[in-house]
C-alpha cells in the first residue's frame, strides 16, 4: 500500500532482533553511567582525594557551578580561561556578569530564598559582604583541608595586601572568613602634570605656593585648586575645572566620597565600632558631632567650587569628564587608570596624569584631636560561596575560588585585561615591577605605588562601617548629602538629619 | 386573457407592498402536522461542571502566579522580614510609614509626577491625534510617532541619559545655546531633574494616547458634526460639542493606563537618577524598589507596595467615576 524503500531498515532486521539490539544497547548504557556514578562517587571520597595532585582536583568532575560576578576585569578573563579549568577539574562553570546593584539584588534574593542557583557570589566588602555575610560558607575549615587543591602560597592575611582579606572575608567576627579577595578599587588622585605646571605661576601669584601634587596635598590645598580654576575659568581663561566629586547616583560610591574627608582629617569615623570588622549593633552614629559638622562644611565648600555636574556624576561619568579634559583632578579608583591611559579615548593619556595617594587631613579642619591622614577607601570584591549550595558543591565552589585568586591567574589578568591584583607576589615580578614606570604596558600599575604602599596601609586605610544595613545607612548618607550640596540643607542641619535617620535605622 | 388576468393580479400584489401591512388580531394556527421537531444537536448542552473542568487548569495556574504572590505580599507585610529569621509585627510596618519621610515624599513626587505626565501626554497626543487625522501622511506619521513606543523604557532611559549628558550630550548643549540651562545638566539640579524624567516619559508615551485618541476620532459620526456646522458652530465649538463626547469613552482607556502606568514604571527613573539627585525623582515605586531589593526589607516593601496598590485603585474608581459622568454633547 504504502512505498517501502528498499534499504529500509525494518526490511534487514527483523522487529525481533531490533528489540533486542535496543534492549542490549540500553542495558550497556546503564552499566556505563552505573560505572560512571560509581567511579565519581569513589572520586568525590575525601581518602580517595587524597590520592593524588590530579585526585584533589578532579573530584568534583562532572559538576556545574553557576558564579553570579560583577562586570569587572577579572571575570571577564576568567571567562576566558574557563576552558581550562574545565580540563583542569572536569567543573562546568557559568560566570554571569551584571552592574553591581543588579548583583546585589540577586544574590540578595538568591541567599534570602534558601536557594543556591547562584553557588559562587562576587561579594563587595559593604554592598553585598555587610548584608549578607551570615549567609555566606565559613572557608577557614577548607583552608587547610588536604583533601582540597590549596594554593601553594596560602590565605593568610600576609599574602594577600594588606587589610584585603579582612575587607571582604571578615564580618563582625574575627574567625569566620567568607570570601577570598578577587579584585580591589582603591581610591587615589589622578592629577594633569600638564595643566598644574602650566597654572602653577599664576596660583603661586595668588596663593603663595606651588601648584603641585604631593603625598602631603591637603584637603585645603585641593579647595585652593578647585576654587582657583573656577575663579579662571570664570574670568574666561581656556582652563578645566579643579576638581569634581563623586555625587551622583549610586549611593555606595557618594557614601565614599565624603567618608574619605571624614576619615582624612582626624581619622573620624561613623561609629564607636571596630572599623574593618564592623558591628551588627553599631549604636549611635557620630554624625553632627563638631567634626562632622565641620568636614560638611568643607564638603559644601568644594562642591561649590567644583565641575557643576557634580550630583549627576557617579563614579563612571566622572571619570569620563576627566578623560574628556573637563577638569584637572579628581580622587578616583585606580582601575580606571588603564581607560585614562588609553589614547584612543582620554584626553588625559600619554603622560599627561600623575598619580598620587588621596588628599591628607588639614591640621586647621581637625576638632577632634586626631591626626590627619591621608584618608583612603576602597572597594574589595569578594568571591564568596553560597552556605544554602550542599557540602559537595561548596567544596568544588572552593576549588575554583583558590584556582580564580591564584597569582597566576591575577598576573594574567593584569596583562590582558587591565585587573586590579590582590595577592602581593604578583607585583614583585620583574614586568610588574617594571610597568610601575612610563611606557607602561601595564596602565594601572602606575597607580600601584600610590595605593597598595601608601594608600591601603595603616593609618591611612578606612572601611567601615560593616552594618547589616550598608546598603540603607549609603542612601541615607547620599540622599542628605546631596541635600545639602543642592542648597536644601546647611552643614549643621545635614549633620543632625543625618544622625536622626541612621540612629532610626540601627533602633529599628 | 389568462395572461392578462395574471398581470393584473401581479399590479395589485406589487401595489400592496407599498401599502401598511394589516396587523392580523387572529393567531395563526400553525397544523399540527407542520410542526418541526427538535432537531437533534451535535452539541447537547453541558454541565456547569464541564467547563469548569476544562479551565481548572487555567485558573490554578493564574491562581499560582498571581493570587498565591499577592496573599505572601499581604502576609509579608505583617511581619519583620529583612535578611534574618521573619517575625510576625502585626500593623507595625503600616505605622512606621505614617513616620517615614522618604515614603511621604515619595507620595508627592508620584503626584506630582504623574499629573504632569498625564497633563501633557493627553494635551501633547490628543493634539497630534487631530493633526494627524485625515492627513495626507497618516499612515507614514502614524508608524513615525509609535517608534518610541517600540523601545524598552530601559534604552530610552539611557538614551536620554547620553543626549543629557553634561560632557557630550546633545540635548544638554541645545539647552544651554539657548539659554534654558546653566553650566550643569539638567540631571545635575534638584529642580530640574523631575522635569528631565517627565520629558522622557513623555516623549515615550505621548504616541500611545495619539494612537488611542486617533482611534477614537475615525469613529466620531460626520453626520453629527455636519449638523451642527449647518447649524452654524465653529470648528472650535464642534470640538467641544461633538468630538470630545465621542473621545471621552476612549480617552478613559488611554488616561487610566498612563496612570496605572506611571505607578508601576520606574524604568527610566533608575537608568536616568536612580531617584536622585537629593531624593528630588525619589517617587514612591522607586522607593518601593529600593526598600524591597536594595534594602531587602521585605516587610516594609510589602506594606508600602499593598498601600500603593489601594491607592491606585481609589484614584482608578475617581477617575473612571469622573470620566463616565454623562456627557450632554457641550449643551
Amino acid at each position: 500500500m504504502f512505498y517501502t524503500p528498499k534499504k529500509a531498515i525494518h526490511s534487514r532486521i527483523s522487529r525481533r532482533k531490533f528489540l533486542e539490539l535496543g534492549g542490549a544497547g540500553a542495558t550497556m548504557m546503564g552499566t556505563g553511567m552505573l560505572g560512571v556514578g560509581l567511579n565519581s562517587t569513589i572520586m568525590a571520597s575525601r581518602v580517595s582525594a587524597q590520592s593524588s595532585d590530579e585526585a584533589k582536583w578532579k573530584q568534583f568532575s562532572g559538576s556545574k557551578l553557576v558564579f553570579l560576578s560583577e562586570n569587572t576585569p577579572p571575570s571577564f578573563a576568567i571567562r576566558e580561561k574557563l576552558t581550562a579549568f574545565y580540563d583542569l577539574t572536569g567543573i562546568t562553570v557559568e560566570i554571569l556578569t551584571d552592574d553591581l546593584p543588579v548583583v546585589q539584588q540577586k544574590a540578595g534574593i538568591d541567599l534570602r530564598s534558601g536557594t543556591s542557583d547562584y553557588v559562587l557570589q562576587y561579594s563587595q566588602d559593604k554592598p553585598i559582604g555587610a548584608p549578607f555575610a551570615d549567609f555566606y560558607a565559613d572557608l577557614t575549615p577548607m583552608f587547610g583541608d588536604e583533601t582540597l587543591p590549596q594554593d601553594p602560597e596560602g590565605y593568610g592575611d600576609d599574602v594577600w595586601f594588606e587589610n584585603f582579606l579582612t575587607a571582604c572575608g571578615r564580618f563582625y567576627d574575627g574567625n569566620r572568613v567568607v570570601a577570598l579577595p578577587y579584585d580591589a578599587a582603591i581610591a587615589c588622585t589622578f592629577y594633569r602634570k600638564d595643566v598644574f605646571e602650566a597654572n602653577t605661576k599664576d596660583f603661586e601669584a595668588e596663593y603663595g605656593y606651588r601648584l603641585e601634587y604631593t603625598n602631603d596635598t591637603t584637603w585645603q590645598n585641593v579647595l585652593d585648586f578647585a576654587t582657583f580654576f573656577k575663579k579662571a575659568k570664570e574670568a574666561g581663561k581656556d582652563v578645566p575645572y579643579g576638581y569634581a566629586q563623586h555625587q551622583g547616583s549610586f549611593a555606595w560610591t557618594t557614601q565614599l566620597d565624603i567618608q574619605r574627608m571624614c576619615f582624612a582629617n582626624g581619622r573620624w569615623i561613623d561609629y564607636a565600632i571596630d572599623d574593618k570588622l564592623g558591628s551588627k549593633t553599631p549604636g549611635a552614629t557620630n554624625w553632627g558631632d563638631e567634626q562632622s559638622v565641620l568636614i560638611l562644611e568643607k564638603f559644601k565648600a568644594l562642591a561649590d567650587v567644583s565641575h557643576p555636574d557634580n550630583l549627576a556624576n557617579g563614579t563612571l561619568e566622572l571619570n569620563t569628564v576627566y578623560q574628556s579634559g573637563n577638569i584637572a583632578m579628581q580622587v578616583q579608583y585606580h582601575e580606571f587608570a588603564a581607560s585614562v591611559e588609553d589614547e584612543g579615548t582620554s584626553m588625559a593619556a600619554g603622560g599627561k596624569t600623575g598619580y598620587a595617594p588621596c588628599p591628607k587631613g588639614a591640621p586647621e579642619w581637625i576638632k577632634n584631636g586626631g591626626e590627619a591622614v591621608n584618608g583612603t577607601n576602597c572597594g574589595i570584591g569578594g568571591i564568596a560561596i553560597n552556605a544554602n549550595a550542599d557540602e559537595a558543591l561548596q567544596r568544588a565552589a572552593y576549588i575554583f575560588a583558590q584556582w580564580s585568586t591564584s597569582a597566576d591567574n591575577q598576573y594574567e589578568v593584569l596583562k590582558g585585561l587591565g585587573g586590579t591584583p590582590t595577592r602581593k607576589s604578583v607585583l614583585a615580578r620583574p614586568d610588574v615591577v617594571a610597568a610601575g614606570q612610563r611606557p607602561s604596558t601595564m596602565p594601572n600599575a602606575l597607580t600601584f605605588d600610590p595605593v597598595y604602599n601608601f594608600g591601603i596601609k595603616d593609618p591611612n586605610f578606612t572601611l567601615g562601617p560593616k552594618i547589616p544595613k550598608a546598603n540603607e545607612y549609603h542612601s541615607i548618607i547620599a540622599s542628605t548629602t546631596q541635600r545639602m550640596l543642592a542648597g536644601e540643607l546647611d552643614a549643621a542641619a545635614t549633620g543632625a538629619e543625618l544622625k536622626a535617620q541612621l540612629d532610626e535605622l540601627n533602633a529599628g | 386573457m389568462t395572461e392578462t388576468l395574471a398581470h393584473a393580479g401581479d399590479a395589485d400584489e406589487a401595489h400592496d407592498r407599498f401599502r401598511a401591512r394589516k396587523v392580523s388580531s387572529e393567531v395563526e394556527a400553525r397544523p399540527l402536522s407542520a410542526k418541526l421537531s427538535e432537531p437533534k444537536t451535535f452539541n447537547p448542552a453541558a454541565r456547569k461542571a464541564y467547563y469548569f473542568y476544562l479551565m481548572a487548569p487555567a485558573i490554578a495556574l493564574l491562581a499560582f502566579i498571581s493570587l498565591y504572590p499577592f496573599f505572601w505580599l499581604i502576609i509579608m507585610a505583617f511581619q519583620k522580614g529583612d535578611m534574618g529569621p521573619v517575625e510576625w509585627v502585626g500593623f507595625k510596618n503600616f505605622a512606621d510609614l505614617a513616620s517615614d519621610g522618604r515614603f511621604l515624599s515619595g507620595w508627592v513626587l508620584l503626584l506630582k509626577y504623574s499629573a504632569m505626565c498625564l497633563f501633557l501626554q493627553v494635551g501633547i497626543g490628543v493634539l497630534l491625534a487631530i493633526i494627524v487625522n485625515g492627513s495626507r501622511y497618516e499612515k507614514f506619521l502614524v508608524t513615525a510617532l509609535l517608534m518610541p513606543m517600540m523601545m524598552a523604557p530601559a534604552v530610552a532611559g539611557l538614551l536620554w541619559m547620553f543626549l543629557y549628558n553634561g560632557t557630550f550630550g546633545w540635548y544638554h548643549w541645545i539647552f544651554q545655546s539657548l539659554g534654558i540651562l546653566g553650566s550643569g545638566s539638567i540631571l545635575s539640579s534638584a529642580q530640574t531633574s523631575m522635569y528631565a524624567i517627565v520629558l522622557v516619559d513623555v516623549w515615550q508615551w505621548t504616541p500611545l494616547i495619539t494612537l488611542i485618541a486617533l482611534a477614537g476620532l475615525k469613529r466620531v459620526p460626520r453626520d453629527q458634526m455636519e449638523a451642527n456646522m449647518v447649524d452654524g458652530a465653529s470648528p472650535a465649538r464642534n470640538f467641544v460639542a461633538i468630538v470630545l463626547p465621542n473621545l471621552y469613552p476612549v480617552l478613559l482607556i488611554a488616561v487610566l493606563l498612563r496612570f496605572m502606568d506611571n505607578f508601576r514604571f520606574i524604568d527610566h527613573i533608575l537608568v536616568l537618577t536612580g531617584g536622585g539627585p537629593a531624593n528630588s525623582t525619589k517617587i514612591l515605586p522607586v522607593y518601593l524598589f529600593e526598600v524591597a531589593f536594595k534594602f531587602f526589607d521585605l516587610g516594609r516593601g510589602a506594606a508600602i507596595a499593598l498601600v500603593l496598590l489601594v491607592v491606585t485603585i481609589i484614584l482608578g474608581k475617581i477617575l473612571v467615576g469622573v470620566f463616565d459622568r454623562p456627557t450632554t454633547g457641550g449643551r
